[in-house]
């Protein structure tokens, strides 16, 4: 029991490194109608930045500061200028811009800070916490934490600020949200910079798991699409639901499944998707698309 | 002088003109009905009022050119359109909606008691505050997006045929709220309607339009009183 209590643990600390993507990619989503292939290479950009100003010698926290505004404004400025020309351009042109996007971020990446591998700072103390045979390491606590405290702050954005209020109008009805005198074009750039924070905060807390390199967030993202798809790419709490979920599914299959180990656990996601398109397109936490006439 | 003056407005889609040049005027805290069949360029006019389609020529609310602006500058000055369709915010709630039509006023001054004299004229609204607006009935639908528009304050109100899918009990209501909103708040009102009857009985003036331009204008009483027109263009008979 405690040995599966164990998994189930390590579970959650995967899963909310996957929630914490897989909501910038829905709170992107959720405005524009785009699935956003370059999320995780922003995030994996973002990182960077935030080891480069550690080593330039500034404390962590202050460091994760100035990355979450640079993050902020990047992505906000990402939208302007790339995505607008697009807009309301055929799915597919959007879909090759973004991963147009993904290759640029990754190459870049690779260019200013070369290929090798990176040591990133683990902002949380080593050692874990023991209770009844399960030790739940600090840092998948603090990881935990952050992701609650990311979800709560949106909370608050979305249902309690006249900015939010106007960002959840355009997401229902960009036509309307005009209407209203809700300038649309600034809402979406508002929503690619919250998008692009939040990855920010999902590569610096995955970046001290594995190592920083341009490849960091590539596993990730497909776990975080599986996240999306499952809690329904349109709703944030399901991003975070799904993401815990998958983080657990991925876990217990991985020690139990005997066939699977930890080589075919990149399968657990796949087949998530795949099950959920199949049998709930829009997710467990998702409004399915009605079209009225 | 008048509140809304539109000259020579050339409106469409693309390259597919709608309004061919069309002019007309209302005066401050006026209702001017624009009727005509189906496909005539209504719903075009209002979208080129509030900037909804670009036009070309000349729209001018209390001496201010509108033409070229984007619909939120519009709505930001004082023009409320309640679109064909409604536009209502369907997963909000319906105070959210409401609160939303007050988005580009500063301030929250006025806005609380702008939400009580909404419900003054919708009563129907105050109980379902919280609920999904898009659980609301056809007819709430469209109290709750005259209540958003209202929230503004609006110079000019816009109106797309508020009675299309209701109940004709409904719709009479409807029109007996939005003139007393009219006399009330001597908010100027444009309303485009199929239903030339209930529209005649509210409007000062009214403008027939077919495939995009003026063909008839006068008085309400005047085009209500022309049995030929009558005949003619709004296809009953008086
Ligand atoms: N979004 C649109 N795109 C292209 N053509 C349109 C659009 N909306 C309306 N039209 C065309 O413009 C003409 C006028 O339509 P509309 O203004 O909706 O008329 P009405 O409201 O009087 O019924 C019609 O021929 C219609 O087919
Ligand atoms: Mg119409």
């Amino acid at each position: 029991m405690a040995g599966f209590l164990q998994q189930v643990v390590e579970g959650l600390g995967a899963g909310a490194i996957y929630a914490g993507l897989a909501l910038a990619l829905v709170l992107i989503y959720q405005f524009t109608g785009i699935v956003n292939f370059a999320q995780g290479e922003l995030a994996m950009f973002s990182t960077y930045l935030a080891w480069q100003l550690t080593a330039a010698g500034l404390p962590f926290w202050l460091a994760l500061v100035v990355t979450l505004v640079v993050s902020f404004a990047g992505g906000m400025l990402i939208e302007r200028v790339i995505i607008r020309p697009v807009e309301g351009a055929p799915e597919l042109t959007v879909v090759i811009v973004t991963v147009g996007l993904f290759i640029f971020v990754n190459a870049a990446a690779g260019w200013i800070w070369s290929f090798t591998i990176k040591d990133f700072p683990n902002p949380f103390p080593e050692g874990a916490f023991r209770a009844g045979g399960v030790s739940v390491g600090y840092s998948t606590l603090g990881i935990l934490g952050v992701v609650a405290v990311v979800m709560g702050l949106l909370y608050l954005l979305f249902q309690h600020t006249k900015i939010g209020l106007g960002m959840r109008a355009v997401a229902s009805s960009p036509q309307s949200a005009r209407l209203v005198g809700i300038r649309v074009g600034w809402t979406l750039a508002l929503g690619w910079g919250l998008a692009a924070t939040v990855g920010a905060v999902s590569g610096v807390l995955v970046a001290p798991l594995l190592f920083l390199d341009p490849n960091l967030m590539g596993g990730v993202l497909i776990y975080a699409f599986a996240a999306a798809t499952l809690g329904g790419f349109d709703s944030p709490l399901g991003a975070v639901v799904g993401g815990l979920v998958v983080g657990v599914a991925e876990t217990l299959a991985g020690a139990y499944v005997g066939f699977i180990g930890s080589d075919l656990k990149i399968g657990v996601p796949l087949v998530i998707i795949l099950g959920v398109l199949l049998l709930r397109p829009q997710g467990l936490f998702g409004r399915a698309v009605v079209e009225r006439v | 002088m008048s509140e809304l003056v539109v000259t020579d407005l050339v409106a469409g889609y693309g390259d597919a003109k709608v309004l061919h040049g069309l002019s007309l005027t209302v005066g401050p805290g006026e209702i001017c009905a624009i009727l005509g069949p189906n496909g005539a360029g209504k719903t075009t006019l209002l979208r080129a009022l509030s900037g909804m389609v670009r036009g070309r020529g000349s729209v001018r609310l209390g001496g201010t050119e509108l033409t070229g602006r984007s619909p939120d500058a519009i709505a930001r000055r004082g023009v409320a359109h309640v679109p064909e369709g409604r536009g209502t915010f369907m997963p909000l709630t319906v105070e959210e909606n409401l609160r939303l039509g007050a988005y580009v006023r500063r301030g929250r001054t006025g806005v609380e008691a702008d939400l009580d004299r909404i419900y003054t004229y919708f009563p129907a609204l105050k109980p379902r505050l919280r609920q999904a607006a898009g659980s609301l009935s056809g007819g709430e639908q469209q109290m709750l997006a005259i209540g958003r528009a209202l929230m503004l304050r609006p110079r000019l109100l816009l109106l797309d045929e508020p009675s299309l899918g209701l109940a004709p009990l409904v719709t009479r209501e409807l029109f007996r709220i939005v003139r007393a909103i009219n006399e009330q708040e001597r908010t100027t009102v444009v309303v485009v309607e199929q239903n030339a009857h209930l529209a005649l009985g509210i409007a000062q003036q009214a403008h027939v339009l077919e495939t995009g331009r003026i063909v008839l204008s006068g008085t309400a009483e005047r085009i209500r009183a022309d049995e030929q027109v009558a005949q003619s263009y709004l296809g009953y008979r008086v």
